[in-house]
């Protein structure tokens, strides 16, 4: 039965598929072109990267005609990237950790009192999050000064974490709202306190909002400009995108220079990108569907 | 179990509140007091009283840079949600291409501001390839320094925002999209509803959520924007792209002496942006209710 039916059913199907509306197919190409548009620059910065620098003068928009390395090479030398990778990762791992700590912790009884002064609290949070660094800016400054945390490392990381302790926050509350209260009850009864609830039992079912927090996070503070740039004046603690931004002249638009640099300065997020793709999405459009 | 030890549940709030206050909220206060200031250098400064704001009233330059400000984020959440909104639609009614096309459009959000601009300023140099482009396809008289041109500079800045956040705001959408309830998308197929009429009366409601996520989101960071116009102009040429930000820097260390009115204008975005957000907040909130 199934043999006989399948070539119909084939048949059909080519049918419909020849009937496609001529929208349809406008909107093929339409979404095509739209893709291509926006791979494009991409693609370009690429191939222009990977061409040597009297190849790009003599002809701008062109295949690359012998493939070279050394762009990458002499930029990489340039930007000191090696320890701007280091910097980054510290500054970059030193402020997720704290965003994930405090921001889970004050989350769980965010989320669990729904009455009196935790709405209260949580509201101001999440109003905080709308916040543009500007209007703080000055006055951190002073502080950080104060404290002398201008030129270290925490300086910028309690930056990170106050910055973005709203959206762990966010993130966390509406996840505490989904677990079962049942388990700590369970656990409170066998004697366990907050503490041991919170950090053996809760914690690690976090997890699956955690890494897609991780990697949102990941985006914001890999790419950010301004926070090492203002309290950093110390080269050899710069960052990977500050270093990057310093190549910037006002006459130096040079793609054999700066697409390397751009391309070095993605590439560490490319590969978390690869490696949690899921994460990437669900972080990206975290709230878009409530 | 938290609910019943209140002591327990302040002290697990308590850190976040802390560096909250301290590093947020006292600045915030802080900025406030500065604005009535004349601090030049980040000095205490004598008390001016609202100096600062009359200043910023009948200054020019603070006056342009609102309007610069408004109508680049006015351009970019309009544009940015439209395609986004027509790129979701196509793969939504794509599904075998849907995932890998998503995940390729998202490649521009992953770069900085400061990347995109590099690639950026070198396809928009006076001899880059968007000029070269032009040239070989017979355009030449089309050709400018889009940088430098104060008709054009803005709206170039506006475009890598576009490029940069398009397939961001078309995730949303399509997240949207995945989320309608399956009952009323059959029911319109079964009807025959299709084209405009089925994307005005049934999707375009049910995609009020991502509407306001996306709309929100474009707002805000729009408003703010300041790594595009500092690393692709600097806020030239002839001030045509100096948003709100690219001014409070400058103002607060650029070495003008002008602390205190850096810290006045950064007051002035903090309005604009709670205005704004809030003011889309309300309107896109009550019409998901309305829905």
């Amino acid at each position: 039965m199934v043999l006989t039916s399948s070539p119909v059913h084939t048949k059909i199907v080519r049918r419909r598929r020849a009937r496609r509306p001529i929208s349809t197919r406008v909107g093929d190409v339409l979404l095509a072109l739209a893709v291509f548009l926006i791979l494009l620059p991409f693609a370009f910065t690429v191939l222009t990267a990977l061409r040597t620098r009297a190849d790009v003068a003599a002809n701008p928009i062109s295949f690359p005609r012998a493939v070279t390395l050394d762009n990458f090479v002499q930029v990489y030398a340039k930007i000191n990237y090696g320890v701007g990778l280091i910097n980054s990762v510290i500054i970059l791992l030193g402020s997720l950790i704290l965003v994930i700590v405090i921001g889970a912790l004050a989350a769980y009884p965010l989320a669990r009192i729904t009455r009196g002064w935790t709405t209260g609290i949580y509201r101001i949070f999440i109003a905080g999050s709308t916040v543009p660094i500007f209007v703080i800016l000055a006055p951190f400054y002073l502080l950080e000064r104060d404290f002398g945390l201008l030129n270290s490392y925490q300086g910028v990381i309690f930056g990170y974490t106050a910055l973005n302790l709203p959206v762990a926050i966010f993130f966390y509350t509406s996840f505490f709202r989904q677990i079962p209260e049942e388990l700590e009850e369970a656990a409170s009864l066998d004697g366990a306190g907050p503490l041991r609830v919170f950090f053996l039992i809760l914690f690690p079912l976090l997890r699956p909002i955690t890494a897609t927090l991780a990697t949102f996070l990941t985006l914001s503070i890999w790419n950010d400009l301004v926070l090492p740039l203002v309290f950093l004046q110390e080269p050899s603690m710069q960052t990977v995108m500050v270093n990057a931004y310093n190549l910037i002249g006002p006459y130096n638009v040079d793609p054999t220079v700066l697409f390397p640099a751009a391309l070095l300065g993605v590439a560490p997020l490319v590969l978390v990108f690869i490696l949690l793709q899921r994460q990437v999405v669900s972080g990206l459009t975290m709230g878009a569907g409530k | 179990m938290i609910q019943r030890r209140p002591l327990w549940a302040l002290a697990f709030v308590l850190p976040a509140v802390a560096i909250y206050l301290i590093l947020i909220i006292y600045p915030l206060i802080q900025g406030g007091w500065l604005s009535l200031t004349d601090s030049q250098i980040g000095n205490a400064g004598n008390f001016v009283g609202v100096s600062n704001f009359a200043h910023a009233a009948a200054d020019s330059t603070v006056r342009k840079a609102i309007v610069t400000t408004i109508s680049y984020a006015a351009v970019v959440v309009i544009v940015q949600n439209l395609i986004g909104l027509a790129l979701a639609r196509a793969l939504y009614n794509r599904p075998r291409i849907r995932r890998a096309v998503s995940v390729l459009i998202l490649l521009p959000t992953l770069m900085s501001a400061v990347m995109a601009g590099f690639v950026w300023s070198s396809l928009y140099s006076p001899d880059g390839a968007i000029n070269v482009l032009l040239r070989t396809v017979g355009f030449g008289g089309v050709t400018r320094v889009w940088l430098g041109d104060p008709s054009t500079a803005l709206w170039a800045i506006a475009l890598v925002n576009v490029w940069m956040f398009c397939g961001y705001s078309a995730a949303i959408f399509l997240a949207g999209y995945m989320n309608m309830p399956a009952e009323i998308t059959e029911a319109a197929t079964l009807d025959g509803a299709s084209g405009f009429r089925r994307f005005w009366s049934v999707e375009w409601p049910l995609l009020a959520p991502a509407l306001t996520v996306n709309v929100t989101l474009a707002l805000i960071g729009s408003l703010k924007v300041f790594e595009l116009p500092l690393v692709l102009t600097n806020g030239g040429p002839a001030g045509s792209t100096t948003t709100l930000s690219i001014l409070i820097y400058q103002k607060i260390f650029g070495g003008q002496g002008t602390f205190a009115y850096g810290a006045t204008i950064a007051l002035i975005l903090l309005a604009i942006v709670v205005i704004f957000a809030m003011g889309a907040q309300t309107v896109l909130r009550r019409r998901e209710r309305r829905i």
